[in-house]
């Protein structure tokens, strides 16, 4: 139980610290407290495998399956941020390193709170601690894409809110002063008494205003923005599991209002947000113009995917959007951290500008290439597999006509990235000095992680995922 | 106390749709400020007639933080621009009259929501839901930067307003989140204002156009 609270407190502990360390001493202090965090959220994972869940500070804090699920991404993704992060804070290191840990323990803390209320908090927290992140470059267009990213996130998580409050109306109009009304485990065992017309409308305001964190269109706006102009490990983190936290924020309300109002609310909201941001993001990635932007949309692509995987429902559609969740997480942070490689060799953001990557630059252009094939859903990577069990889902549930068309839409999508792919990997250029191969192994220990859930899965995902599935089952 | 809270209710609504009508800019902030002082006397009403100290506590910080400080930090941010971010052609009477019709969307949506309570505040519930609609609309509708802060925290207040009158409010930690939340949006969005200013020399985001596509 003290995990929970060592998990939460060492971010938050560095965070201090460094804003009050310099140089040399702030890349070492960012270096072990990333250690030390990555250990601790691996470490909670396995603990919740072995024991189902863990409590800590009278029950505030909680991890189930769910949790653990998440709080395992942020600490992958995290740390192979964190790796290339001292290439990006530069000449600010005092700008970057305390909001970086500021941003993973909000994080953090979203995940393993037991209070919607304080979920909340902790989810438009996320929002504050990175928008200074985004704005690192203080450029025109990064301020421009902060302004975007925090007005329009927080007016979405303001939504939230308001449909945060008409859940603790339901909860008091029915039972009165019960203790600790705004609890998850609370609310779960009061569900069957809710009054389903009041939770059907918090459902709606919780799923669009969690739903802009997760990038789900129409409320994606800010996403290709903040992504772009965000420094690589910072997009990289933003791409791979903000997005996510929005997600596992709905997931948390979706039992409750499949108990109290019936399954068909969600389902049908999740079915129409997950089809329109696929049907965004194959519009735009027919024909991309810059790299950053290209990886920004396709994560509205994959959260559509999510989307629909949740809204097919049953146990393949929750297994596979979970499963997707976590290969698009690590798949993208990959990318992301890779296009912050090329940008700084090319000096560019365009595609047009990007000539010859696997001449220039042969170990970044390789492992770009190969993260792009797992990107766009080819085997023998894991997106595939979860691909197929969310189509798979969607046929075993009898919505043939959502699968074909998110079908056709994912096609379009596929081939506008393998038009653009070769444009950016091909052509004549000459060797570039690059960064030591091995500084590469962490991305190559994150693509064997994708080849892994594609081909044989290690011992424990099947039972972790079926742990999720008890979770969010009504 | 019913009739206090409906009352004092129904004047929130007012202010919000005064905002919306109101073209100049001092002239809102005021109207903000004397929203969040409704807000609390509200606050007080609720707790007198409850006996619920904590709600005490909420009054103060809203006079703090929102009828004090973040008005003031608004005002600021408008300095130096014009005082009416009005281009003309422009009127409130479309505006008015979106408020208008989402005040009875509010009503239509709400009222069999809140038949379900049985608190003697729930005459005012649709009143709070209607501010907090056409507090988002100001804020989606809003042109330039202060725009839009205004709208977003005429959003806060009305769902501020109906937490208070369904729930008497959230409990203590969270609600002490929600105030040091909107207090650190305030401060990022001053903070980015100031920069947009030095850069582009207005607060129009329709200049904010760097990002496309």
């Amino acid at each position: 139980m003290t995990l929970l609270v060592a998990l939460l407190a060492t971010p938050l502990l560095a965070a201090g610290l460094l804003a009050l360390t310099r140089d040399r001493l702030a890349t070492v202090v960012h270096g072990v407290a990333s250690l030390v965090t990555a250990t601790l959220a691996l470490g909670v994972s396995v603990a919740v495998v072995r024991e189902t869940s863990l409590g800590a500070l009278d029950g505030f804090l909680r991890a189930d399956a769910l949790s653990a699920w998440m709080v395992a991404l942020i600490g992958v993704v995290a740390a192979l941020a964190a790796l290339e992060a001292p290439h990006y804070a530069g000449a600010a290191p005092h700008r970057f390193y305390p909001f970086f840990h500021l941003f993973v323990f909000t994080m953090l803390l979203a995940v393993t709170t037991d209070d919607v209320g304080f979920m909340w908090v902790a989810v438009e927290g996320t929002t504050l601690a990175s928008v200074f992140l985004v704005n690192f470059e203080q450029t025109r267009a990064s301020l421009e894409a902060s302004y975007k990213y925090v007005l329009i996130c927080s007016v979405g998580i303001a939504v939230a809110f308001l449909g945060t409050v008409l859940i603790y109306f339901a909860d008091v109009a029915q039972f009165g002063g019960a203790e600790h009304v705004l609890r998850w485990t609370t609310l779960r065992r009061l569900a069957p008494g809710l009054s389903p017309r009041t939770v059907e409308m918090a459902f709606v305001f919780l799923l669009v205003g969690y739903g802009t964190k997760a990038g789900l269109a129409p409320m994606h706006t800010w996403l290709p923005d903040a992504h772009s102009e965000a420094p690589a490990p910072v997009s990289a983190m933003m791409s791979g599991i903000l997005l996510a936290i929005g997600v596992y924020a709905i997931l948390r309300f979706k039992p409750i209002v499949d108990v109290a109002a019936g399954p068909a609310v969600a389902r049908r909201l999740l079915l129409g947000l997950g089809l329109a941001s696929i049907a965004v993001a194959a519009a735009f990635l027919w024909n991309p113009r810059n790299y950053k932007r290209m990886l920004a949309y396709s994560s509205v692509e994959h959260l559509g995917l999510v989307g629909l995987g949740l809204g097919f429902g049953g146990p393949w559609g929750i297994a596979g959007a979970m499963l997707h969740i976590a290969n698009h997480a690590l798949a993208k942070s990959v990318l992301f951290l890779l296009s912050g490689r090329i940008r700084s060799a090319y000096a560019s953001t365009e595609i047009a500008a990007v000539r010859g990557l696997l001449a220039r630059l042969p170990v970044t252009g390789s492992l770009f290439f190969a993260a792009m094939l797992a990107l766009m859903g080819l085997p023998p990577f894991g997106l595939f597999v979860s691909e197929v069990l969310i189509f798979g889902a969607g046929v075993a549930s009898g919505h043939i006509v959502v699968t074909v068309v998110a079908l056709g839409l994912v096609a379009i999508a596929f081939a506008g990235l393998a038009r653009t792919l070769p444009r950016m990997l091909y052509g004549e250029a000459a060797r570039d000095g690059e960064r030591s191969a091995w500084m590469a192994a962490p991305l190559v220990a994150a693509l064997v992680l994708l080849l892994m859930t594609g081909l044989a899965w290690p011992p424990g995902l099947a039972d972790a995922l079926a742990g999720i599935a008890g979770v969010i089952a009504p | 106390m019913s009739d206090l809270t409906n009352f004092f209710a129904f004047l929130g609504l007012v202010t919000t749709l005064l905002m919306v009508w109101r073209q100049s800019r001092p002239a809102r902030v005021r109207l903000l400020a004397a929203q969040s002082l409704l807000l609390a006397v509200q606050a007080v009403t609720i707790a007198s007639f409850t006996g619920r100290g904590g709600l005490l506590l909420v009054a103060l910080a809203l006079v703090v933080v929102k009828a004090w400080w973040i008005p003031r930090a608004v005002g600021r941010m408008g300095t130096g621009g014009p005082a009416r971010s009005v281009t003309a052609g422009r009127s409130a009477g479309i505006r008015l009259l979106v408020a208008g019709a989402l005040v009875v969307v509010a009503y239509a949506l709400i009222l069999p929501v809140s038949a379900s309570s049985s608190l003697p505040t729930r005459g005012g519930i649709p009143l709070a839901f209607a501010m907090a609609l056409v507090g988002l609309y100001a804020c989606v509708a809003g042109r330039d930067a202060v725009d839009q802060i205004l709208g977003f925290l005429m959003f806060e207040n009305g769902i501020f307003a109906f937490g208070l009158l369904a729930t008497y409010g959230l409990p203590g930690l969270v609600e002490a989140g929600v105030f040091l939340d909107v207090l650190v949006v305030v401060l990022v969005i001053e903070g980015l204002v100031i920069q947009i200013r030095r850069e582009h020399a207005s607060l129009d985001v329709d200049r904010l156009r760097e990002l496309r596509g």
